[in-house]
């Protein structure tokens, strides 16, 4: 048999760069406000991981404990329960001195500017730089040049008093990067900002991403910028209602749209699919489905590769070779009757699996569905 | 690496011009308080130990229970004729001082006023006692019987004599001890906490005016200050030791710098006088503390989220406890520059008025600077707690 696990398939956790560290590890993270009678629990057993060179975006109305997330694993709060590991340090207990270097190491943009009025935007953004000891030529040039990339050439040496709110908040955000953080936390970084400049905001950040592997987790509710995200982590109520990483889930869509049943769904019910099939992992030999048994899933091969038998009383025939992209158990789902074939793994797969109840749970759900379901059981005849 | 570091303290003291000409005026003027009672103070006691300043001499004795100038107490003359045998003594002479029966009174048309007490110095005229010139040029003047000279300094109120004209001053019809008297010149002491005015006599006229100082025998054989004058090629140190050694213990042996200590050490500490300016100082103090504290609280005040956002990059707590200090600092210096000078200017002008001498000693500038910084280092670490609180968590 597999064995089925609760990690949901668009968590990516079995996509490519699995193997890349992980910046930010929550497990099991509660959070409260207040004292005694006043106590609330703002985050509710919160598990998130978050890997090397990874933009993630978080929304969620506000009052949804996305902020109180963000604030712990920058380290401006201090952890209460559970366990938060932010570029491998554990911030449950630690010290002032760990927290202070771990900052460092981190790029904080704020939805208020907080530039110093007295200090110019180049000054503004040294502060940042020579706390974390740079060479000063090398900091004057890349401070220079980041501010340039954000259009602020002319205003180099401008106080903040002389700038636009759009400006400033350029501004902060090139002191946000100038330290070459290896994280950096953002609150609507690009809110203030035109479209023209949020882009040229967003771009840079995937270049620190692809370039420097700097991780990136920000709070926003800018549709505009969503494309750059590798994870949309959304909460409501305290808790991560869903994690998903973006092209995990545009590579089952994919998948899926490869069987003939779903490919004329529209993106989001394949979407909405996606969410609901689960990680099933085995090891080569294991019988993932055996033939007579009552169907309950049907399989999508996300890595690995599969012999299907069919046993015709005598012996054991092999009929296919699956392999990843390719799906199968969809025969039992429809037509209600037993295992029709026998499937064995050839090596270490990963299989995403929908459940019997969801599976048909989207038909009901999905008129369309039903009518292109129809209209694939009428074109089989 | 250090001298490239931003210089946030300076930038965000002087960002605003307007703030910062008040947190300098407010400074300055706490500084233009305190030194205003240094000034009073060192005023007050440089004019009690002016007649020691007046005095020629190296070394000075006086009697061992001689605890401040005014107090009579003397000692035998026997004492300065030892100290003129002692090796390293050029000469020796006695000074002669009156002020309990030195009575000055005013006569008109045979009857007096009912008179104030004034100092009367008595010495031989030969001796070398003085330093002003205008006395030295006058002594002859004072080789007539019953005869002295003024100090024009004398409270005008008690003795309130035509001063620009010798010759209507010597027509004043005046009793000394009531003995007539004639100021035939005039010169320059002032007065003090105990003395109203001067006389200066001969010790002749000295003996006759006040004849009671002694109850048997030469009235100029107790005296009040003995002079002595060092030979060249001696040390102070070493004479001074010598004559400890050949004179009996009732007298004081002291030097210039001493004699003026000990003075001014009993009007600061056994007076109330130390305490009251050690008040005006400290209120002074007090006012300087308060707006420093409210002008580096308010600057940090504005500035929270920035602070917060500092402590968010990972400044550590001692950067903003340096930060504040250096503030403090520049604070300091920035309202102490122009209270001095305000000060140097209010000097000026209270010496034209009062007569007392206010000048700016190096120590009681550097009283004042040290005073000022204490206060704005002081009123800083009050404020910075403000700063520490500033919480990065509540940024995002």
């Amino acid at each position: 048999m597999t064995s089925q696990t609760t990690i949901p398939a668009t968590s990516g956790a079995f996509a490519e760069g699995m193997h890349l560290p992980k910046t930010v590890k929550v497990e099991n993270l509660n959070h409260f406000f207040g004292q005694g009678e006043l106590r609330k629990q703002a985050l509710y057993t919160n598990n998130l991981e978050v890997r090397r060179g990874e933009i993630v975006i978080m929304t969620g109305p506000s009052g949804s404990g996305k902020t109180t997330l963000l604030t712990l694993i920058g380290s401006l709060r201090s952890v209460q329960e559970g366990s938060l590991r932010v570029l491998g340090n554990e911030l449950c207990g630690a010290d002032r001195d760990l927290i202070v270097q771990l900052r460092r190491e981190m790029g904080f943009i704020f939805q208020a500017h907080n530039l110093f009025e007295s200090l110019t935007a180049y000054q503004n953004v040294n502060m940042a730089a020579e706390l974390v000891g740079l060479d000063p030529m090398i900091t004057e040039g890349r401070i220079k040049s980041l501010l340039t990339r954000l259009g602020l050439a002319d205003r180099i040496h401008y106080k903040p008093n002389s700038l636009s709110g759009g400006q400033k908040q350029r501004v902060a955000i090139a002191r946000g990067l100038v330290h070459k953080p290896k994280l950096i936390l953002a609150d609507e970084p690009t809110a203030a900002l035109d479209e023209k400049s949020g882009r040229e905001v967003v771009t840079l950040f995937q270049e620190l991403a692809r370039d420097e592997g700097c991780t990136i987790i920000m709070v926003t509710h800018d549709n505009r910028i969503l494309d750059v995200a590798d994870r949309i982590v959304n909460m409501v109520d305290g808790r991560i209602k869903s994690d998903v990483a973006v092209q995990e889930t545009s590579v089952i869509c994919e998948f899926l749209k490869g069987f003939p049943l779903f490919s004329d769904l529209s993106p989001t019910t394949l979407a909405e699919i996606a969410d609901q099939m689960m990680v099933h992992e085995a090891v080569a030999g294991d019988e993932v489905i055996r033939q007579g048994d009552a169907g309950d899933l049907f399989y999508l091969i996300r890595s690995g590769s599969v012999d299907v038998l069919i046993d015709d009383g005598q012996q054991r025939k092999k009929v296919a070779e699956l392999k990843q992209g390719q799906y199968f158990g969809e025969a039992a789902l429809i037509t209600d009757e037993p295992r029709n074939a026998t499937v064995v793994a050839k090596e270490k797969s990963v299989f995403y699996a929908l459940d019997k109840e969801e599976f048909q749970a989207v038909l009901a759900t999905s008129a369309t569905f039903e009518e292109e379901l129809r209209q694939a059981l009428f074109n089989r005849q | 690496m250090f001298s490239r570091r931003t210089p946030l303290a300076w930038k965000n003291l002087t960002h605003d011009w307007r703030k910062l000409a008040a947190a300098t005026a407010g400074i300055a003027f706490a500084v233009l308080l305190m030194f205003t009672q240094v000034g009073f103070q060192n005023a007050l006691f440089d004019s009690q130990v002016k007649v020691i300043d007046d005095l020629q001499g190296d070394i000075f004795l006086v009697s061992r229970a001689k605890y401040t100038l005014a107090a009579e107490k003397r000692f035998s003359i026997s004492r300065v004729h030892q100290a003129r045998s002692c090796m390293g003594v050029s000469g020796a002479y006695p000074v002669y001082s009156e002020l309990t029966t030195s009575v000055l009174r005013e006569m008109t048309q045979g009857k007096g006023n009912r008179g104030y007490p004034i100092r009367s110095l008595g010495f031989f005229l030969d001796d070398p006692i003085f330093k002003s010139p205008e006395i030295q040029r006058q002594v002859n003047r004072l080789r007539a019987p019953g005869t002295a000279l003024f100090d024009r300094k004398s409270k005008a109120k008690r003795f309130d004599f035509p001063k620009k004209d010798d010759l209507s001053l010597a027509r004043q019809a005046l009793e000394l001890s009531g003995k007539k008297v004639s100021l035939v010149g005039t010169f320059s002491l002032g007065t003090d906490f105990a003395h109203d005015g001067n006389l200066i006599m001969s010790s002749e006229n000295f003996a006759k005016f006040f004849p009671h100082r002694k109850r048997f025998g030469d009235p100029l054989s107790i005296v009040d200050i003995g002079i002595v004058h060092l030979r060249d090629g001696f040390e102070i140190g070493e004479v001074k030791n010598m004559l400890t050694k050949t004179l009996e213990k009732d007298v004081h042996i002291l030097t210039r710098e001493e004699f003026r200590a000990v003075e001014i050490k009993f009007w600061d500490k056994s007076t109330p006088i130390g305490t009251i300016f050690l008040a005006g100082k400290l209120i002074g103090f007090i006012v300087g503390m308060v707006i420093c504290y409210q002008v580096i609280f308010s600057d940090i005040a504005d500035h929270m989220p920035e602070f917060a956002t500092l402590k968010a990059m990972g400044y550590p707590t001692r950067y903003f406890i340096r930060l504040i200090i250096v503030e403090a600092l520049l604070l300091s210096l920035v309202g102490f520059v122009p209270g001095a000078i305000a000060s140097r200017v209010l000097y000026g002008w209270l010496s034209g008025q009062t007569g007392l001498l206010m000048s700016m000693t190096v120590s009681g500038v550097a009283f004042v600077y040290a005073s000022t910084v204490v206060m704005c280092v002081a009123s800083g670490m009050l404020a910075v707690r403000k700063l520490l609180a500033a919480d990065p968590a509540t940024l995002f």
